[in-house]
This record gives C-alpha cells, sequence and structure tokens, in this order.
C-alpha cells in the first residue's frame, strides 16, 4: 500500500487547451451509414456476401446482353443438351441455354426482390412514421387497422391477387408489397417512438430546432438502420415467394422466367436432366444466403444493442 | 425458475398431444396384399355420382365398378354386357336392347330395363350436372323437350317394354348408336336405392351399389379408392386381379417416382422423361382420339382475313412438335380427325383425306405477307392458353414456330382453365380472343363428334358461320348410305381445316407408359371411358 | 388479463370479418365461374342461365355477399361447386388431418433437433458443432422447402427405397414430407436459441452458479437452458403459420390429400365455397396461434407485459 501524500502535486502539469477548442470533437464526425460501414467492414462473411451479391447483379445484368444467345431463343437440334463449353450450364427442353436463361431469371427475380423491398418500404416507412409523429388519436385508428391487418395470412391474399390481376412482374409486385409493409410500419413507428423520447431529441427541440429540421437530422438518420435491415430481409423472402409462385403454377409468362420458373421448369425434369434443377437452385441459395448473412452482418454494424 | 417449470409442462404437454394424435393414424394399416393391382390417377376423384361426372378419373372409376349395355373388349371393340344382344327396326330409328338374365346389383337385387330407363332419363334431365345431357338429347326422341321439362318422361323415347327388354327410339339414324353405351352416361342406376340414399347417393362407399366387375370398398376424394371383385357381377369368373388400389398422384414426377420405387405398376411419362425410357421394357405407348388444335377467332379484325390464319397453320412444323417436343406417341395433326378414326367402315377417315394440314415455310411466308397487304397492317397477335404445363408448352413452341418462320412475335397469355373459356365463350364484356390452343377428346368412334362443333357459331368456336359447312354436316346427320355420308365429313374437314381455315390441328395427344411386365391386358382405350381393369391379368 | 383476452377476441372477430369480405370480393375478381367449362358453353344460353340461377350466381355481388355473411352466421359454408353434392365443411374435415399431422410432426422435429442443435452450439461456442449450426441455420433458411422435398423424395424414396415415394396410405408416408418441412424450424430454433444461450451464458447468475462450483452440465441445464428456451415461444407462432402455408407445394410432391393442394386447387377451378371456407379457417388458425403464443408467453415471463407486448 502506498501512502496519500507520496503523491505531490508537482506531478501534475494543467494541460493547455485554447479557449476556443474546449468545444471540438476530436473523433471525425460520422454519420449512421458512415459508422454501419466501418463495423460491417470488419465482419468478413458479410463483406464477402456482398461481394457476391455484387457479382451475381453484375452477372443478371450483362451475361444476358453478352450471351451469344437470348433466352428465348430455341433450337430444336439442341433440346436437353448436358454442360458443354458452347453451353455452359446446357439446354433445356427447347434448346434455350441454360447460363443465359438463369441469368435473365436471376434478374427478373432480383427486380421483384427490390421492387417490393422498395414498395413495402415506401408504404411502410410513410405510414409507421405519419402514424407515430402525429400521435393521439391518428396513431390509435392507424394502429389498429394494423392490428387487424396483421392477422391475414399473407399467401393467401397474394394467390387470390395474383389471380385476380393480369400476369406479370408489376403484379407479383404489388401483391407482395400490399401484404408486406405492415411490419415494416410497426418497426419504423416503433423506433421513431422510441427516438421521440430521448435526450437528445428533447435537447434539440429545446434549442427551438423546427419539426423539419428534428426529423431530417435527427429522426431519418437513426431510423436508417433498422429500415435497411429489414429491407435486407424483404428482398430474399419476396424473391422466395415469388418461386414459390412460380413452382405452383402461378407465375410469370414463357418466355420470360424467373428462378422459380425455372427450378419449376428443372423440377419437372429432375430424374433425367437434374442439371436443370441443380443450377438455379443452387443460383437462388447463393442469393438467399448471402442476403442473410449479409443481413446479420449490416443489422450486428448498424445496432449492436440488437446483435442477435 | 418456478415459470420456467411451467413453460417445460406447457412444451412437453404440446408434444404429448402431437405424439397421440400421431398414434391414430398410425393404425392405418397397409393393405396392399399381393394379388393388388396399384395404379394411379392424377386428378382428385372429384365426384362418383354418375350423372354428376365429367372427367377422366371418375369415368374411370365409374367404368370399373358399374357397366352399361354393352364394354369395349381389349381391341376398343363393344360386346355385349349387362345386353346380350340387340335389334335396330329397318328405318335405323328404333333399337330395341335384350339384357342378360343373370344380371345382379351388388346388393343382389335384379338388375332390370327399369334401372336403364331411370338412369337414362335422370341423364336427359335438368338434374344431371354433368353437361352431358346432349349426348342422349341429340339422338333420343323427346330428349331436348323433356330437358326444358315440355314433356313427362312417358313421352321420351326410352322404354321398358318388360323386365329385360329396353327400348330405344331415335330422331335419326345413327350408325354409332351401339358404340355410345358403352359410356359411364348410359350405365344403370337403381332408382329404389338411389332415392334411398337421398343425398348421400354416391358421396361414399356403402352408399352405391354396384354393376360391373369391381365394388368400391372405400373411397376419398383426395386419396384414391380401393376396388374389390364384385362376386356378384354375371362374367365374375373372368376377372382375374381381386384388388385394385386407385390412387391419386397430381404430381408427374412424384407419380414417376412411385412406379420406379414400385409402388404403383403403371406410369403415365411426360414427354420429357420419355427418350430415358425409350428403350425399356415396360415402355409403352398409344394415341388417343383427341386432336389439341388452335382455334382462330374469325370475326376478331386481325384474324378475319384467311390468308393470315392460312399462313399461321403453314408455319408450324408439327412434325418437330410430335417428334422432339412431345415425343409420347402422338401423332402429327394433318387434319381435324385423328388417325385411326373410323371414315367408312373399310378405311379410316385419315387415310381417306390425307393430310390437309402441313407444314410449308415459303407458303406461310407469302400467304403472310398477302395477307399482311390485304389487311393493311401487321397484326400483333396473342395466343390464349390454359395453364396446364403440356399446353403451355406448346404454346411456347408455336410461339417459336411464329418467330423462326414469319418473323412475328406472337405473345402468350396462360390463364386458368376457368379463366380461358370464360374469354373464349366470350363472356367478359369487351375482351375477344385472337387464337386460342384448345383440345376436343371424341365421345365416340366417328367424325361427327368433332365436325358438329363448328355448327353453332359461338365465340367457342371462332364465331365461324358457314352455310356450306352446316349444310354438308347437317346432310351427314340425315344420310343413311355410310358411303355417301363419308363423303359428306370429309368435305366438311377440309373446308375447316384449310379453305376456311377455322382451326389449325396441331397434334393428336398420345399417352407414353411404363407398365411392369408382370401385368398383362390392362386395357387402355383411345376415346370413351379411359381403362379396363376387367381384363388384366398378372403374369 | 380477462380483460386483454376479450380484446384480442374483438380484434379476431373484426379480423375475420375484414377477411371474409375481402376474399370474397377479390374472388368475385377471380376471372371465370365455376361453370366455364367446354360442355357447359355448348349449351344453350338460356339453360346456362337456369343452372347460375340455381346457384344464386346471377345476383348482383353484394346480395351474394350478404347471402353469404348470413349463411356463414349460422355456420353454413354451403356445397362446393367441384365435388358434386359434397358439403363443404366435409371436404375441408376430411383434408385437415393429414395436413395437421405432416405440420405438426415438421414442426415437433424441428423444435427437437433445432433446440438440441441450438444448446450444443453455445455450449461448444466456436467449435465445430457451432459451426455446424451455423451453417445448418443459414441453408435451412435458404433452401426452398419445395427443391428440398423433391431431392429428399428422388434419393430417400427412390434410389434408397427406404420410405414411401408419394403415397398417402399409412403414416410412413408422412416421415418425407415432415422432414422436408422441419428443416427451416430447425434452422430457425437452432440460431435462435443458440444466440439466447450465448447471451444468458455471460449473465451473472451463471458465474454465479459456477462459482459455487457446480458441475458444467448442471449450471447448462439448470439454468442456461431453461433461461434461453423461454423466448422460443416467442417465434413458435410464426414458425407454426409458416409451416402450414409452406406445406402448400410440398403436398403436391408427395400426394398429400391436404389443404393446401386444396386450395390451389379450389382457386384454380373458381370453386367458391370452398376457397371463403379454406381462407377463413386459416386466418382463424393463424390468429388463433398469434394469441395462444402472446398470452403463453406472458403467463411464463413476468417481464412481459402483454399490452406493451405489441405495440413494439
Amino acid at each position: 500500500m502506498m501512502k496519500k501524500d507520496n503523491i505531490s502535486k508537482d506531478l501534475f502539469i494543467k494541460a493547455k487547451v485554447k479557449e476556443d477548442e474546449k468545444d471540438k470533437i476530436v473523433r471525425p464526425k460520422l454519420t449512421a451509414l458512415q459508422d454501419g460501414w466501418i463495423r460491417l467492414k470488419k465482419n468478413k462473411a458479410a463483406i464477402c456476401c456482398l461481394f457476391i451479391l455484387i457479382i451475381i447483379i453484375l452477372l443478371s445484368c450483362f451475361a444476358p446482353v453478352f450471351s451469344k444467345y437470348k433466352y428465348y431463343e430455341t433450337d430444336y437440334l439442341i433440346t436437353f443438351n448436358s454442360p458443354s463449353p458452347d453451353h455452359w450450364f446446357g439446354t433445356d427442353q427447347f434448346g434455350r441455354d441454360l447460363w443465359a436463361r438463369i441469368w435473365y431469371g436471376a434478374r427478373i427475380s432480383l427486380i421483384i426482390g427490390f421492387a417490393a423491398a422498395f414498395l413495402d418500404l415506401f408504404v411502410g416507412v410513410t405510414y409507421g412514421s405519419v402514424s407515430a409523429l402525429i400521435g393521439g388519436k391518428t396513431d390509435t385508428v392507424m394502429q389498429r387497422i394494423i392490428e387487424v391487418l396483421i392477422g391475414i395470412p399473407h399467401l393467401i391474399i397474394v394467390i387470390l391477387l395474383m389471380m385476380v390481376l393480369p400476369a406479370g412482374i408489376i403484379t407479383i409486385v404489388v401483391a407482395l408489397a400490399i401484404t408486406g409493409w405492415v411490419n415494416m410500419a410497426r418497426l419504423v413507428r416503433a423506433q421513431i417512438l422510441k427516438l421521440k423520447n430521448q435526450e437528445f431529441v428533447l435537447a434539440a427541440r429545446v434549442l427551438g430546432t423546427s419539426n423539419k429540421e428534428i426529423i431530417k437530422k435527427h429522426l431519418i438518420p437513426n431510423t436508417v438502420g433498422v429500415i435497411v435491415i429489414n429491407a435486407m430481409f424483404t428482398i430474399p423472402s419476396a424473391i422466395f415467394t415469388e418461386a414459390f409462385l412460380s413452382f405452383i403454377g402461378i407465375g410469370l409468362q414463357e418466355p420470360a422466367a424467373s428462378l422459380g420458373v425455372l427450378i419449376n421448369n428443372g423440377y419437372q425434369v429432375l430424374h433425367n436432366y437434374p442439371y436443370l434443377l441443380i443450377f438455379p437452385a443452387v443460383v437462388i441459395i447463393l442469393i438467399m444466403v448471402c442476403f442473410s448473412i449479409l443481413g446479420d452482418g449490416l443489422r450486428d454494424a448498424f445496432d449492436p444493442r440488437m446483435r442477435k | 425458475m418456478k415459470k420456467s417449470a411451467l413453460s417445460f409442462i406447457l412444451i412437453f404437454m404440446l408434444v404429448f398431444s402431437l405424439v397421440a394424435c400421431n398414434s391414430n393414424t398410425n393404425t392405418n394399416t397397409d393393405n396392399t396384399k399381393q394379388d393388388a393391382l396399384n395404379v394411379y390417377v392424377s386428378t382428385e376423384i372429384n365426384t362418383l355420382i354418375q350423372w354428376a361426372s365429367s372427367n377422366d378419373t371418375s369415368f374411370t372409376i365409374l367404368n370399373n365398378a358399374f357397366e352399361g349395355l354393352y364394354r369395349l373388349d381389349t381391341n376398343s371393340q363393344p360386346q355385349p354386357a349387362l345386353a346380350k344382344d340387340y335389334k335396330v327396326s329397318e328405318d335405323g330409328l328404333t333399337y330395341t336392347f335384350y339384357l342378360k338374365d343373370n344380371i345382379k346389383w351388388s346388393n343382389g337385387t335384379e338388375i332390370t330395363a327399369n334401372d336403364f330407363v331411370y338412369a337414362w332419363l335422370k341423364q336427359m334431365s335438368k338434374e344431371a350436372t354433368n353437361g352431358y345431357s346432349f349426348i342422349m338429347n341429340d339422338y333420343i326422341v323427346g330428349g331436348n323437350e323433356y330437358f326444358s321439362e315440355d314433356i313427362s318422361a312417358e313421352e321420351v323415347g326410352v322404354k321398358a317394354i318388360d323386365e329385360k327388354t329396353f327400348e330405344v327410339t331415335l330422331i335419326q339414324p345413327t350408325p354409332y348408336f351401339q358404340r355410345l353405351t358403352v359410356l359411364p352416361m348410359f350405365f344403370p342406376l337403381n332408382e329404389e336405392f338411389v332415392t334411398s340414399q337421398g343425398d348421400n347417393y354416391g358421396l361414399s362407399a356403402d352408399a352405391m351399389i354396384y354393376s360391373g366387375p369391381y365394388v368400391i370398398k372405400n373411397y376419398d376424394i383426395a386419396s384414391g379408392c380401393n376396388l374389390a371383385k364384385n362376386d356378384k357381377y354375371w362374367d365374375t369368373d373372368n376377372v382375374a386381379i381381386n384388388d385394385i388400389n386407385v390412387r391419386v398422384i397430381k404430381d408427374c414426377g412424384a407419380a414417376l417416382n412411385a412406379y420406379n420405387a414400385g409402388q404403383i405398376s403403371k406410369v403415365t411419362l411426360q414427354s420429357t422423361d420419355v427418350p430415358a425410357y425409350k428403350d425399356s421394357e415396360e415402355f409403352h405407348s398409344g394415341s388417343n382420339f383427341r386432336t389439341d388444335y388452335i382455334q382462330f377467332n374469325t370475326t376478331n379484325e386481325k384474324l378475319s382475313n384467311v390468308k393470315i390464319r392460312q399462313a399461321l397453320s403453314y408455319a408450324i412444323d408439327r412434325n418437330v412438335l410430335v417428334d422432339v417436343i412431345l415425343a409420347d406417341g402422338s401423332g402429327t395433326g394433318v387434319g381435324m380427325i385423328p388417325y385411326g378414326m373410323n371414315g367408312d367402315g373399310k378405311k379410316t377417315f385419315r387415310e381417306l383425306n390425307g393430310d390437309i394440314n402441313t407444314f410449308d415455310a415459303e407458303k406461310a411466308k407469302q400467304l403472310w405477307a398477302e395477307g399482311v397487304e390485304e389487311l393493311g397492317y401487321t397484326p400483333e397477335l396473342t395466343i390464349l392458353v390454359s395453364d396446364e404445363n403440356v399446353v403451355k408448352t406448346i404454346a411456347t413452341f408455336v410461339q417459336s414456330q411464329f418467330k423462326a418462320n414469319l418473323d412475328i412475335d406472337v405473345k402468350i397469355d396462360s390463364k386458368t382453365l376457368k379463366a380461358r373459356n370464360e374469354i373464349m365463350d366470350g363472356k367478359v364484356s369487351g375482351v375477344t380472343y385472337d387464337m386460342a390452343i384448345t383440345a376436343w377428346g371424341a365421345d365416340y368412334d366417328d367424325a361427327m363428334t368433332y365436325l358438329d362443333l363448328w355448327t353453332n357459331g359461338t365465340p367457342y368456336r371462332g364465331n365461324y358461320v358457314s352455310d356450306e359447312y352446316n349444310s354438308l354436316v347437317a346432310q351427314a346427320k340425315q344420310e343413311t348410305d355410310n358411303q355417301t355420308r363419308t363423303e359428306l365429313l370429309l368435305q366438311a374437314e377440309k373446308i375447316l381445316c384449310s379453305e376456311d381455315m377455322v382451326a389449325a390441328p396441331l397434334y393428336y395427344r398420345g399417352f407414353a407408359y411404363l407398365q411392369k411386365p408382370n401385368i398383362e391386358n390392362l386395357t387402355v382405350h383411345s376415346f370413351g371411358p379411359p381403362i379396363e381393369f376387367k381384363y388384366a391379368n398378372f403374369k | 388479463m380477462f380483460k386483454y383476452i376479450c380484446k384480442r377476441l374483438l380484434y379476431i372477430v373484426l379480423t375475420l370479418f375484414v377477411i371474409l369480405t375481402a376474399t370474397f370480393f377479390l374472388m368475385n375478381k377471380l376471372p371465370g365461374t365455376p361453370f366455364d367449362d367446354e360442355r357447359f358453353s355448348m349449351l344453350p344460353p338460356e339453360d346456362q342461365a337456369l343452372v347460375l340461377e340455381q346457384y344464386g350466381l346471377n345476383e348482383p355481388v353484394y346480395i351474394q355477399y350478404l347471402k353469404y355473411v348470413q349463411n356463414i352466421l349460422k355456420g353454413k359454408f354451403g356445397e362446393s361447386y367441384v365435388y358434386a353434392g359434397q358439403d363443404v365443411s366435409d371436404v375441408l374435415t376430411h383434408r385437415i388431418g393429414p395436413s395437421v399431422l405432416v405440420g405438426a410432426q415438421a414442426v415437433l422435429l424441428g423444435l427437437t433437433v433445432g433446440l438440441i442443435l441450438g444448446i450444443l452450439a453455445a455450449w461448444k461456442h466456436n467449435t465445430g458443432i457451432d459451426y455446424f449450426t451455423m451453417i445448418v441455420a443459414v441453408l435451412g433458411v435458404s433452401v426452398p422447402n419445395f427443391v428440398l422435398a423433391a431431392l429428399l423424395q428422388y434419393f430417400i424414396g427412390l434410389k434408397w427405397g427406404i420410405l414411401p415415394v408419394a403415397f398417402w396410405e399409412s403414416w410412413s408416408s408422412s416421415i418425407l414430407p415432415s422432414i422436408a418441412l422441419s428443416v427451416s424450424v430447425i434452422a430457425m430454433i437452432a440460431r435462435f436459441i443458440r444466440t439466447e444461450m450465448l447471451d444468458v451464458l455471460q449473465q451473472d447468475y451463471i458465474i454465479t452458479a459456477k462459482a459455487k462450483g457446480l458441475s458444467k452440465l448442471k449450471v447448462l441445464m439448470n439454468h442456461a437452458v431453461r433461461n434461453s428456451i423461454i423466448p422460443v415461444i416467442t417465434i413458435l407462432g410464426p414458425i407454426i403459420v409458416n409451416i402450414f402455408t409452406g406445406s402448400l407445394a410440398v403436398e403436391n410432391i408427395y400426394s398429400i390429400p391436404g389443404i393446401g393442394s386444396l386450395f390451389v386447387d379450389s382457386i384454380k377451378m373458381n370453386d367458391y365455397s370452398t376457397i371463403m371456407a379454406i381462407c377463413i379457417c386459416y386466418s382463424a388458425f393463424y390468429i388463433l396461434v398469434i394469441l395462444v403464443t402472446d398470452v403463453l408467453y406472458s403467463l411464463i415471463d413476468p417481464r412481459i407485459r402483454l399490452i406493451s407486448n405489441r405495440a413494439e
């Protein structure tokens, strides 16, 4: 044990700080997005998945363009060819090149996924934030509506909608979005309610910041994380649902294809031409795996407290 | 901690209740015996009520559990069944059927001529919800009037002369009438039993009595039914297989798996599986009297030009379709009437009329160019199809042929069968179709079953109205001389599929199947009742 | 509590009513009618009209709707358009059994395997079994169950000949579909339990227990597992519902005479009364499952208050 008086006051020298630097924040100012990105970069698996996803997206954009074959081009002399240097993934029942079809299909599936997620986001965020920001009676009514909607089984409504509306990508997107936004709305509302009561918002208000500024500067940036994470899970689930609908025969029209349509066609001939099922299945699984790991990574990065 | 104990208890309760409900179904014993034949059907057995049944699956069961005056043999020729003989009057209008003496329902009641009168009248009335009333009403005196309730049952041309004699009076001579009696709509029903069951008739196995080689032991719409030999059947000694299990397997891939795993003895192959099994000893194929064709809407502005329609027909290489895409024994659609269908009694209809619809890319291009010029613009066409897998495949093929040979992009619009029909029937206001892929399966072995269809000028038949065509068919109906009658029908087909190009035949539906080598004489017919278990036996 | 449940029940009735209405009007927009087939269109128009009249299909939609609501209040689902002479409730009762059997087995299997995997993974954190569990967890939610079902049927049913392929006859027919459906449950449960456990294992009371000298296994079983299992109930509801919807494609592959395939068929055939009945039953089931899990959870975990539970 050291004695207290062993330490003399002269050992301490008062630091000299300029008067105007006392308030300075040394750490570089980071937005929620930048902060999250820095943390995400440390997660190797997530970065790897992001990379694979980018490759898949690039392939789906450019592979159909640069391929020698068009996704709808039939050639009855080469039906059911196994993978070869000429047709990397082989050909289907109509002699169509599977490589071209898979990337075209992936493109459609991704478009459906992103569009559905975007619509979800748009409707959900608007609904959720309006409900949370206005509050009071409006909030109560809007919440009661959600309570009712949450009990509706999605798939049933999606299937019915698919049958009622004219077939096509837009229909699928609309059907998925109509049922999908409720979850997003609930999340956004909860997040905003939580933020509204926090000290920094109170502080901003005390300082006389306008409502508009509070929403712009504080609420939106802090909600982005929740929104991005949720969107990351909406995209694959939309792709999944589309594949499921195509599998049960309620999907796109020939010669257009999505991964679901290709899987369905492949399943029909699984016995003799398994590659027709395996290739599209591998692509869809890859997309799903990457989105799921990346989604986890993003959640960890944006909201470390939510890590689960 | 007590709360988590509660959670354990709850979870275990859940587990046990589930296990308990498992063990209930566990008692379902497997009743496949050594001498049982296992087959499958690809759709649910919607109903077994004779006057409500309209699909092949129901017909399959009905045909084996019930019987009519005649039954098709292994060569698809009608042989006396409940009837021992029949007589036709000189003018060909009165048929007298004589029933066998020793025929009984499965509950021991005698089968009499009255059972036929009751069943036929029911089929001719509005009570019949299967849409098959026309198959009697078009032929039998008073049928249509009875349907619209203008006359009483006594005035209709079906009579029980005595217990064993049944007399039918026809509107016009119908050379194929005896062949019609093999259809399930013509099977007898016991009035006393049917009325005693009331609304329950046909809903379960014990709410029916049977007249055919088999009785139904149990019946479930969605999973199938089990048949057992009917010991009251007059020919029961010649029925070889004791038990038949009919299962519902909707998925083609699953059915093939089940066959390969030995669970079923016969499986229909999809086209895509044919190449792999073509050389197998178990491989067989045949074809149905069923023509898939493109119906053009002749009143649609874009397709009102006959050259356009002809160009479209010439642009399709049907041989590729049949050999490469289908490859299942389907026949090239060279005319509306399928191969093998009766012509003048000596030759088949197809042999007499030759190939009407052929592939000719040059001619197609030329006709298309002329048609476009006459029309004044290049029409954008859509082809309406139902969402069944086979039909979608055909549509994709046809689409690619139009692209390759006429350089036009035709859209495919696939709808559910009901939705497609609604549009084709012109019931959706403001919506008409350009052309549609549809099919017709023969009800009986005569070209009339096809050619009669285009006489009514409905939207479904492309709004086709032609006095020339209609008079040819009408004359053929009146004609008693077989030779002249055939001539008229040959002429009608040429007008339909070539001169006026109302419908472009694509192919005659074939079926390729695998069958275990230990089974023989499991007969499949190309029209009417689909399959006969009666003659089947194990080697 | 009682008040809460009453309130929830009120919402259930309201939700069901919304579903009933939405489905009814959507369904009326379905192209076609149950009668649109080739034979029907060959009948003279006046006869066609007669048939439609018989089923009340010629009346304006709102009248049909009011009549339907009236029947539902009396507990009548009406007669099927496709299965001649069959009452829809009879058709449904025949079909519910197989769906429930397969679904329940899948949930049960998924729960058991998922729990074991999750616990092992957390216990042996950062070892082979942990990585294996994580791979299963990611793949399990990424492989569409119909792809899995098809592959299982092909390999286990056909190539190895262990289990029946596509015959709905005995209990053994339900094994493969149950496995196919259970994989996503295994994935979700294992992942959930693993994270919960890792969380719990860092809590002070675990350290205390260890400090008291309890054996590792005892600490795990008595403290860690018990506390991590409770929250599983929150995700059980959605999982159960997922399984029962997801079975739709799997039912087709394994020829299971269940509700899922009936639903798709009835839509394609425009079997109005069956569509309505399935939608109503299905929604009721869905809502009840959510309610039950909410109530169960609040009973088990005193920290959760029902009212705030739903809002966040």
